[in-house]
C-alpha cells in the first residue's frame, strides 16, 4: 500500500512553487536483496500534476530517480486557495492521488 | 567538572535542603559502568565480547575529562609499547610504497555486524581517515597530522625508516595515550604491511613527497 | 505539457537528492569540501524525506495494531499517557514502572511490548530499517521527536538513577577499548575534526552538543535512504570502533544518551534532522 505524499504549495508572486515528498522504494531492477536475490524492477512510472484540474506536469519517470525522491515544480498564474492534485502510478500499477491547497508564502 | 559544581552547591545548601541531589562516586561509578560495558555485547564468538576488556594501558588512557597520567604511568605505558614492537622476519622495514598507496586509503578491517567479523584476506591500515597523506588526495581526515612531504622533510635513512615504523608499530611508545591506535601490537596490521606504509611515507617516488 | 518543464522538474529532483561534492574541492583546502557537504545538507533539510517517517510515525501511533490491537495512546513516554509533545526535551529519563532509566527508543519498545503485545525480538530484529524492510520504530521516533519542535532540550537529572546514568556515560565516553584503542573522546573531543570528510562534533563542549543533538537523532540518512535514531548512531560508532554490536536499548547506550543529551540542554530541537 502507497504511503502519502507530503506536498507544499507555496506562492511566491504569482508562482506557486509546488514540492512533493513521495515515498517509493524506486526499485531500480538493479539491486540485490540480503538474501542475493535481485529486486525487481519497481519504480513510479507515470507522474501527473494539476492545477484547478488543468495538467501543469505530466512526466515519464524512469529507475534514474532515487528513492523517497523531492519532486518540485513551478506553476505561473497561481493564487492563494487554488487545488493541486498530485497523481502517480507506478510499474505494478500502484496509484497514489493526494492534495494541497495553495497557500501564501 | 559538574560534579565539583554541584558538590560546591551541595555544601553552601546543605543546611536548607536536606538530601541535595549528589553524583555517585567514582568507584561506584566505574564499577556500575564497566557492568554495563560487559552487558551491553552478547552477539558473538567470546574473543569477540572481549574486546571491551581494557588492557593495562588503555585502562591508563581513560578517565572523564582526560587522562591525567603521573609520571609512573607513562613511563609504564611507553616501556610496554617499547617492548610490545616486533619487525618484519625478513628485517626489512620499508616495502613497496604502491602497496602502501593502497593500504593507506583503506578503512576496512576487523569490524563485527551480527556477531561476525567482515571477511577480508587482510585489514587496511585506516590512515587517511585522519592524516592527510598524498596533497592531491580530497577525502583525508584531520584527527591526526597532516603528513605530506614527510619523506622530503625527513629523508629515506635506515634510521627515519626505523623511527617511522615503530611510530606506526605502536604510537604510545612515543607518545603514551596518543589517539593514534597501537597498530601492530594489536595484531591489527601485520610488520610487512607496516613496511609496506613505511615506503610509502618516506619513498622519494612516493605521492606523499611529491 | 511541454518538454521544458518536464526537463526543469527532472532537474530539481537531482538537485535535491545529489551531494554538491564539486569540483573546487581541492586538498589543499579540504574545509571547502566540508562546506559543499554542509550547502547539500541544507538544501535536503528544506525537503526532508524525514518528513515521510513522520508521518508514518503519526499513523503507527495512533493505530490499533499488535496481537492486543491497541494503539499508543496510553503509552507514557514522561509527560502522560498518550502525550507525545515535549518528550524528546527530557529523555532519557527514570521511568518508575520500569524502575529504569529509558530513552526514547527503548520506552517506545516498553509500550510496544506491554500494551500492544509485540515480542519484543521482532521489534529488536526490526529495529534498524532496511532497503527491503522500513522500521516501525524509526518512524515512531521521528513522530515522536518531531513532535518537541521548537522546544528546548531539558533533561534532568532529578533521580539518583539518572545521575548513575549520566556519570556512567561520561565514564563510558572516556574509555578506550578494542584493538584501535578508541573512546568516544578519540573522535569526539576536539572542534574542527574530520574523519575523511565527515566532521566530528567535538561532544565535550556544550555549544556544539546543543546543535548536534537537537537538530538529530533521528535524521534521515541520505546514505541509507531511512531516518536514523540515536541507537543506531550509537551502534554505528561501536561497528566502527571494532567492538561487538552494541546490545538495543542496552544501558550502556541509554548512559551515553544521558551524558550527551544532558550536554545538549538548552539547544533548540528540529526534527528530524538531517545526515549524510
Amino acid at each position: 500500500m502507497a504511503e502519502p505524499m507530503k506536498i507544499r504549495a507555496l506562492l511566491k508572486g504569482d508562482v506557486a512553487d509546488i514540492r512533493v515528498l513521495v515515498a517509493h522504494p524506486m526499485e531500480t531492477g538493479q539491486r540485490r536483496d540480503a538474501a542475493g536475490a535481485l529486486v525487481p524492477m519497481h519504480f513510479i512510472q507515470s507522474m501527473t500534476v494539476t492545477h484547478n484540474g488543468n495538467t501543469v506536469y505530466e512526466g515519464q519517470w524512469s529507475q534514474a530517480v532515487s528513492r523517497n525522491p523531492v519532486f518540485a515544480v513551478r506553476v505561473k498564474g497561481a493564487k492563494v486557495g487554488d487545488k493541486i492534485v498530485v497523481n502517480w502510478t507506478d510499474t505494478k500499477n500502484d496509484k497514489r492521488t493526494d492534495e494541497a491547497t495553495v497557500t501564501a508564502g | 567538572m559538574i560534579y565539583a559544581k554541584s558538590l560546591l552547591l551541595l555544601s553552601a545548601t546543605v543546611a536548607v535542603v536536606a538530601g541535595c541531589a549528589t553524583f555517585p562516586d567514582a568507584e561506584s561509578t566505574a564499577q556500575r559502568a564497566e557492568q554495563m560495558v560487559t552487558e551491553a555485547h552478547t552477539l558473538g564468538a567470546p574473543a569477540l565480547l572481549r574486546r571491551t576488556t581494557q588492557d593495562e594501558s588503555q585502562r591508563a588512557c581513560s578517565s572523564p575529562g582526560g587522562a591525567k597520567l603521573t609520571q609512573e604511568h607513562s613511563a609504564t605505558i611507553v616501556k610496554t609499547a617499547r617492548d610490545s614492537i616486533k619487525y618484519p622476519a625478513s628485517g626489512k622495514l620499508t616495502g613497496d610504497w604502491k602497496t602502501g598507496a593502497q593500504l593507506v586509503a583503506d578503512g576496512r578491517g576487523q569490524r563485527i555486524i551480527n556477531g561476525q567479523v567482515e571477511k577480508l584476506s587482510a585489514n587496511g591500515a585506516l590512515c587517511i581517515n585522519c592524516h592527510l597523506m598524498d596533497a592531491k588526495e580530497v577525502n583525508a581526515g584531520n584527527v591526526g597530522p597532516a603528513l605530506t612531504g614527510y619523506g622530503t622533510q625527513h629523508g629515506d635513512s635506515e634510521a627515519v625508516a626505523r623511527y617511522t615504523y615503530e611510530r606506526i608499530y605502536n604510537a604510545w611508545a612515543f607518545m603514551p595515550c596518543s589517539n593514534m591506535p597501537r597498530l601492530g601490537a594489536s595484531g591489527f596490521l601485520t610488520p610487512e604491511q607496516i613496511a609496506h606504509i613505511v615506503a610509502y611515507l618516506i619513498d622519494p617516488q612516493s605521492p606523499v613527497n611529491k | 505539457m511541454n518538454a521544458r518543464c518536464r526537463i526543469a522538474a527532472a532537474a530539481m529532483v537531482f538537485a535535491a537528492t545529489v551531494y554538491p561534492v564539486s569540483a573546487q574541492n581541492k586538498a589543499a583546502d579540504g574545509f571547502k569540501a566540508y562546506d559543499g557537504l554542509a550547502v547539500g545538507r541544507q538544501m535536503l533539510a528544506e525537503d526532508n524525506p524525514g518528513d515521510l517517517w513522520v508521518e508514518r510515525g503519526q499513523r503507527l501511533f495512533n493505530d490499533k495494531r499488535g496481537p492486543k490491537n491497541t494503539s499508543l495512546e496510553r503509552c507514557d513516554l514522561g509527560q502522560g499517557p498518550g502525550v507525545v509533545k515535549g518528550v524528546f526535551a527530557t529523555l532519557p529519563r527514570y521511568f518508575a514502572d520500569t524502575n529504569k532509566v529509558q530513552d526514547l527508543e527503548s520506552r517506545l519498545l516498553t509500550c510496544m511490548v506491554e500494551l500492544q503485545g509485540f515480542k519484543r525480538e521482532d521489534i529488536v530484529r526490526d529495529r534498524f530499517g532496511t532497503l527491503d524492510k522500513d522500521s516501525e520504530l524509526e518512524a515512531l521516533v521521528s513522530y515522536v521527536g518531531a513532535a518537541s519542535n521548537g522546544l528546548r532540550m531539558n533533561v534532568r537529572l532529578n533521580h539518583a538513577q539518572e545521575r548513575e546514568m549520566y556519570k556512567a556515560g561520561e565514564y563510558a565516553f572516556y574509555r578506550r577499548s578494542g584493538p584501535l584503542d578508541f573512546a568516544c573522546v578519540t573522535c569526539h573531543g576536539e572542534s574542527g575534526k574530520r574523519i575523511r570528510l565527515q566532521e566530528l562534533p567535538n561532544m565535550t563542549k556544550p555549544e556544539e552538543m546543543r546543535e548536534v543533538i537537537a537538530t538529530g537523532w533521528p535524521a534521515y540518512r541520505g546514505t541509507h535512504s531511512t531516518v536514523r535514531t540515536m541507537q543506531h548512531r550509537l551502534y554505528d560508532c561501536f561497528w566502527q570502533m571494532r567492538l561487538a554490536d552494541l546490545g538495543f536499548a542496552s544501558d550502556l547506550s541509554v548512559a551515553i544518551t544521558t551524558y550527551l543529551n544532558y550536554s545538549a540542554n538548552g539547544g533548540e530541537i528540529k526534527l528530524p534532522g538531517v545526515r549524510r
